[in-house]
């Protein structure tokens, strides 16, 4: 079998995904998981000192904590399943990616299972954060030097 | 039981009954400055749907809602106002912020009525609208 006719036998039995559904179910529940948290900053802003600045915070911790929750009760999969990228894009995808990889090798022990692949799929992005955030700084740090911008 | 269907369109109808507040204008006086040169600056101001501005003492205290499509710029709308304000009120310390928490706070104080501790209070909030990340 040559290259030509497994691209043709693999294009007749896959699947097709039907794009224009799965983009408006992540757009929805993407959406939903933003209503939820926006709804988590007004009430850090009502009942405590927290401004539109300073209340991105907290609610990024809540909805992780959240998120962690789910994960661990087992209803964020099913979340995944239908809400797909808009499931996984928000911070709550990022918490679910941390606890998800930490229950799935706790078997191992927990030095060498849970502390070693905790940050198997996450670990790219806190490191692409992390770095990003330090060239940005640096860029920033020369500007000011020479007097391009103000800080 | 109520059906779930009827609960989402509860909900869906809620929320969108929810952006029917209504955008007001708030001024509360408590010195002897001329508050109309305020009220005439903001609300001719046409990114501003909503403000509460409370005078008291040397304090001028103003939170403003901006107008969605403006919402991008509120900061530099908001610094714009606080220099107009400081122009025309030369001799009070103004403070201006496009803050949600602000406005809210403002028409707390100003629905409260309740001069102790009002000092405090605004300097509370002015701390807190200048608190950095």
């Amino acid at each position: 079998m040559d290259k030509k006719k497994y691209a043709k036998l693999e294009k007749g039995i896959t699947p097709k995904p039907n794009l224009l559904k799965n983009c408006l179910k992540a757009f929805l529940v993407g959406g939903t998981i933003c209503l939820i948290a926006q709804f988590i900053a007004l009430f850090y802003m009502t009942f405590f000192d927290f401004t539109e600045r300073t209340a991105n915070n907290p609610t990024v911790a809540t909805m992780i904590f959240i998120a962690m929750l789910l994960t661990g009760f087992g209803a964020y999969k099913k979340i995944g399943q239908v809400g797909g990228a808009g499931a996984a894009v928000p911070i709550t995808g990022f918490g679910n990616a941390v606890v998800s990889a930490a229950i799935e090798h706790r078997s191992e022990g927990y030095v060498l299972g849970v502390g070693g692949n905790i940050f198997k799929l996450a670990g790219s992005v806190i490191v692409y954060g992390v770095f990003s955030a330090f060239l940005v700084a640096l860029v920033k740090t020369i500007l000011v030097k020479v007097g391009v911008v103000s800080w | 039981m109520v059906d779930i269907r009827q609960l989402l369109i509860l909900i869906c109808v809620l929320l969108l009954l929810s952006g029917c507040i209504p955008n007001e204008y708030k001024f509360e006086n408590r010195t002897g400055e001329d508050a109309t040169k305020a009220e005439e600056l903001l609300k001719g101001d046409d990114r501003l749907k909503g403000a509460a501005a409370l005078f008291y003492e040397d304090h001028l205290l103003v939170g403003i809602r901006v107008k969605t499509f403006s919402r991008f710029n509120k900061r530099d709308i908001a610094k714009e106002v606080e220099k107009k304000l400081k122009k025309a009120y030369p001799e009070l310390t103004v403070f201006v912020s496009a803050d949600s928490k602000i406005l809210t706070e403002t028409n707390k104080l100003i629905l409260k009525n309740d001069e102790k501790g009002l000092k405090k209070k605004i300097d509370h909030l002015i701390k807190l609208a200048k608190e950095e990340t």
